[in-house]
């Protein structure tokens, strides 16, 4: 599904450039789980945006399912984005405006989903994550674990082939988190392709294959199932 | 999608409930303004709209040339109309006017009421509507009048049939209703209530049969297809042509031009009203635009609220153009807010407006053009404001914001302090312009005028007032209200009548010069307080100066060096000089008035003077004047007014102005203040993580302050000094229109600038100082 290969990224500001991605290859198939770690700084961040189509690289080459993306422009990737790619973000990232269920609609809205269509779809994905009962609350109304569940809620709402999640648990307790995680196994074991940031051991022993990075290189790599 | 936006927009809304009502009360305090602007712009230029021959009506004023210079007078000689209209092909209709005022009295109602002596084709030129009788029969009788419905049930109440009844004029003549008409719109320049054949006026009046002679206001209508140029040509050749000399020249003032565009320099026409009208359009552009300013600010600063948002959004698949079409559909239902609550401002306001400007213009939201114009401008401030604010937001990069970067505000915070620093330099302006005009008011009105105007009134002369004359005098010096009583024939304060072609003692080509004519009493000079500098004032016996002249000190001078008195003056008889008054103040206050020329004649006078004596409160002193009146001259109501009210009455265009740039003044300074006090908010807000590193590091309250106080300052100074040429020259240009004027001084910039810094720094440190206080763990625990 992924395949990149001598990805490359610098950041340069006006006395020094750093090497955020040092020529990175690796390649993930259809359904599988895979973890990234590495100690802050070692790129891993900037490896989930390009992966998301949120930042672009300087070199190297990216295909998405067997397509070439690397220099696609903002409105390509903004439309590759919404059909094929969820994000769950430490920080949750829901829009304080809004409630619960808009915040679930909203890649549905921008896909173009029928109403009718989309209230379905996010009534069943609420309902998958058990947070039903809070459609019409605001994210500040919830705790943590609850306001990630309607974060993952929003990352699947529209089916994504991959789900590309930066320290999900980052910003939970264990209890919480381990629920994320359930979460997520399940969402892999439906058939998603999950690309998960880590710093936990725990976390990252839920994947399939954990790949260590260390400045903007791969260090190790290790199949777990 | 809308939907969303929609909702986004008001949760935004009431999240922020401050920030909300900075934004919307600012734009709508500019949208208000704007309106009320819009609306008195509407009344001026529809002026005299109503008559339906907008292409074919004019007015015949005259240009006269005086010592190489062209002056302006509406008079014309009497015959002229019916010689325009007999030999210039082109010319439909036209008619001698004279304006004059009657009383009117049915049983023991009277009323005053100004009107005008015209011909039937004025009937034709206006369109008058009749209700009552018909316009081809109007005039067929010397002894008729056509009335306005208004003055019809104001005589005969309403709903009475009135045609044909008789109405006593002036309490001599008797005149019969041939028709009354709708009644005409307030806008118009030339207001009348009646009208009466022209000939009625001209009956034993050689004067108004001659060329020589310039009393009569003349209108015509051009036939449909007449060429104006051609028209025109022809017509500016006619006095000429009937008198042999090319000093006087009529020509055509088009309708469309009576109102806006009624000013003449040296036979050009130069403006008028018009460029208040543009002044204040562009006014009520730049008070909207401060309001826009303002609102951009506010989004833009604020920004770093909303970054989160614009990332969750692209990263969800929002392309860029959908998120600028988000945030201009949110400027858009604040803008839509902002104009409801612009609205019910109007409704609150719009009864001061109309006492400051003395107009009674209405809101009329039922009215089409007034509802698009606000929809216009809802829409433009709402598209304007939203613009950059959604430019900018849309920019941010998802993966900076969702990273919780600072997002970069070089550019924007670079732009937001060139917006306040526009909005004080547009501010500033109008606090130098305001303090101008107040001035320059000031400066006029304080004029030392040659006479005194205050304790004296005027009264116009009517009835058997000339005739009794001398026993009202003994009677309302009796009273003890009254300490002196003057006469004469033309208001004190105005014009009046003048004249050329007059000759005297050790002068040269004095032909060309003109002199203005007054025919007074001997108390005259006394009763308005003009000074003698030499000779003596007219005796009280008539007799014995009817020979003699006073003349005013300009005229002394065209007579050459030394003294005046014994010199002679030729016009059509010859007099002497037995005084010289000291040059006063009349027709434009702010020129240089014309040489006088007193004669000691009183028998047709229209105006009496009467100083009053300080002594006895106002309102006893009008009831014992009335009470003499009322003797005297029973059958006129007693009318009076106060000299210094009519002096003031004469500056009601730069009194306007003055009002309105005070009015608009404070609320360009209010509208940036809003902005400036939520700019620094957001700073506060920003640097509070400083500001607590700071505190803990042992900062003190005042050195915080300081700190955020500090780059504001610099911005409205940097405005002050955008500002002071700016205001210095269109100022300078303004006060050029005046011959006398104050000079502009530098300490003016010194308290516009002072003002400017006193009032932001209120603004800002409130903000600065709240931030200063607070508790340093606070914020250093928010990160």
């Amino acid at each position: 599904m992924i395949q990149i290969t001598d990805l490359e990224k610098f950041y340069k500001t006006e006395e020094v450039q750093t090497i955020a991605l040092n020529k990175l290859s690796f390649n993930v198939k259809e359904g599988e789980f895979v973890a990234i770690m590495g100690p802050s700084g070692c790129g891993k961040s900037t490896l989930l945006n390009i992966l998301g189509l949120l930042d672009d690289p300087d070199g190297g080459s990216f295909k998405f399912n067997g397509t070439e993306v690397a220099g696609y422009n903002e409105r390509k990737r903004s439309e590759l984005r919404k059909h094929n790619i969820g994000f769950v973000f430490q920080s949750f990232n829901l829009i304080d405006e809004l409630t619960v269920f808009e915040n679930v609609e909203l890649p549905l809205i921008y896909t173009g989903v029928k109403p009718a269509e989309r209230k379905k779809q996010v009534e069943a994905v609420l309902e998958k994550m058990q947070i039903m009962h809070r459609r019409n609350h605001f994210p500040q109304q919830l705790s943590g674990g609850q306001q990630q569940r309607v974060a993952v809620a929003r990352a699947v709402v529209n089916n994504p082939k991959l789900i590309l999640a930066d320290e999900p648990t980052g910003n939970l307790d264990s209890t919480n988190g381990n629920e994320v995680m359930d979460l997520l196994i399940d969402l892999n074991e439906a058939g998603t392709t999950i690309i998960m940031v880590t710093h936990s051991e725990h976390d990252a022993k839920y994947s399939h294959r954990i790949i260590r990075m260390l400045d903007g290189q791969k260090v190790t790599e290790n199949i777990l199932a | 999608m809308i939907l969303n936006y929609i909702k986004i927009a008001f949760r935004t809304l009431f999240k922020n409930k401050g920030y909300s009502f900075l934004n919307i009360f600012g734009l709508a305090i500019g949208i208000t303004c704007a309106s009320l602007i819009f609306l008195w712009v509407e009344d001026e230029v529809s002026f005299d709209s109503n008559f339906p021959k907008q292409d074919q009506v004019y007015y015949v004023p005259t240009h006269q040339e005086y010592d190489g210079e062209w002056r302006t007078f509406n008079s014309t000689p009497g015959p002229l109309a019916e010689a325009m209209k007999t030999e210039i092909p082109g010319i439909d209709k036209a008619t001698p006017t004279k304006q004059a005022d009657f009383l009117f009295t049915v049983g023991d109602h009277a009323i005053n009421r100004s009107g005008r002596y015209v011909n039937a084709d004025f009937i034709d030129i206006f369109s008058l509507n009749f209700i009552e009788g018909h316009k081809d029969q109007a005039f067929n009788t010397p002894e008729a009048i056509v009335i306005t419905q208004e003055t019809a049930e104001e005589l005969f109440g309403k709903d009475t049939k009135v045609l044909g009844k008789t109405l006593r004029v002036n309490n001599k003549d008797n005149y019969q209703i041939s028709g009354v008409i709708e009644n005409l719109p307030k806008n118009i320049t030339f207001p009348f209530n009646w009208i009466a054949p022209y000939e009625r006026y001209t009956k034993g009046k050689e004067f108004t049969k001659e060329y020589g002679s310039f009393f009569a206001d003349t209108f015509v209508a051009l036939s449909p297809e007449a060429h104006f140029e051609t028209v025109d040509a022809q017509v500016r050749n006619l006095l000429e042509q009937k008198t042999g000399e090319s000093d006087s020249k009529a020509f055509l003032h088009a309708i469309t031009d009576w109102h806006l565009r009624d000013k003449f320099e040296n036979g050009k026409q130069v403006g008028g009203g018009i460029l208040y009208v543009r002044l204040f359009t562009i006014i009520a552009l730049i008070i909207l635009l401060i309001a826009c300013i303002n609102f951009m600010n506010l989004s833009t600063a604020r920004s770093e609220k909303r970054a989160n948002e614009v990332g969750v959004r692209k990263a969800m698949g929002s392309g860029r153009s959908r998120l600028i079409f988000q945030f201009i559909t949110e400027a858009l239902i604040l803008a839509f807010i902002a104009t409801l609550v612009s609205i019910l401002l109007l409704f609150l306001l719009l009864p001061q407006f109309n006492l400051i400007i003395a107009k009674d213009l209405v809101l009329g939201l039922s009215n089409p053009v007034h509802l698009l114009v606000l929809l216009g401008i809802t829409l433009v401030c709402g598209v304007f404001a939203g613009l950059y604010p959604a430019f900018y937001l849309s920019s941010f990069k998802p993966v900076e914001v969702l990273k919780g970067l600072k997002v970069t505000q070089g550019s924007a915070s670079f732009i937001r302090k060139g917006l306040v620093v526009g909005q004080f330099t547009i501010s500033i302006v109008f606090i130098i312009s305001t303090i101008l005009v107040y001035q320059q008011i000031q400066h006029v009105k304080n004029r030392d005028l040659g006479y005194n105007k205050e304790q004296l009134i005027s009264l116009n002369v009517n009835g058997n007032m000339i005739e009794k004359f001398d026993i009202i005098k003994q009677d309302l010096l009796k009273t003890g209200a009254i300490t002196s009583v003057g006469l004469s024939n033309s208001e004190l304060l105005s014009g009046g009548n003048n004249g050329s072609g007059l000759e005297w003692t050790g002068g040269t080509n004095t032909e060309d010069v003109l002199i203005s004519f007054r025919y007074v009493n001997s108390d005259f000079l006394k009763t308005v307080g003009m000074e003698l500098v030499e000779g003596r004032g007219f005796s009280e016996n008539k007799e014995k100066d009817s020979s003699s002249v006073l003349i005013t000190e300009s005229f002394a001078k065209l007579m050459g060096t030394g003294s005046a008195i014994g010199k002679q003056v030729m016009r059509d008889d010859v007099y002497t000089v037995i005084g010289v008054v000291r040059d006063y103040q009349y027709g434009d206050m702010y020129g240089q008035s014309d040489p006088v020329l007193f004669h000691n004649y009183h028998e047709e006078s229209s105006f009496m003077y009467l100083k009053t004596n300080p002594k006895i409160a106002p309102n006893e002193m009008l009831t014992l004047v009335e009470g003499v009146l009322k003797h005297h001259n029973p059958a006129f109501p007693f009318e009076y007014k106060f000299v210094d009210d009519t002096f003031n009455n004469k500056f009601k265009s730069e009194q306007l102005v003055g009002k309105l740039s005070q009015i608009f003044a404070i609320l360009a300074i209010l509208i940036s203040c809003l902005g400036l006090f939520g700019l620094a908010a957001y700073t506060a807000e920003q640097r509070s993580k400083e500001i607590g590193v700071r505190k803990v590091l042992g900062a003190s309250v005042s050195g915080i302050v300081r700190l955020l106080s500090k780059d504001f300052l610099k911005l409205v100074g940097l405005a002050i000094i955008i500002a002071i040429p700016i205001a210095w020259y269109s100022m300078h240009n303004w006060l050029q229109a005046y011959a006398y004027r104050i000079e502009i001084n530098w300490w003016i910039f010194v308290i516009a600038g002072v003002v400017a810094i006193l009032i932001a720094l209120v603004t800002v440190s409130f903000q600065a100082i709240k931030a200063a206080l607070a508790n340093p763990v606070d914020s250093l625990k928010t990160e």
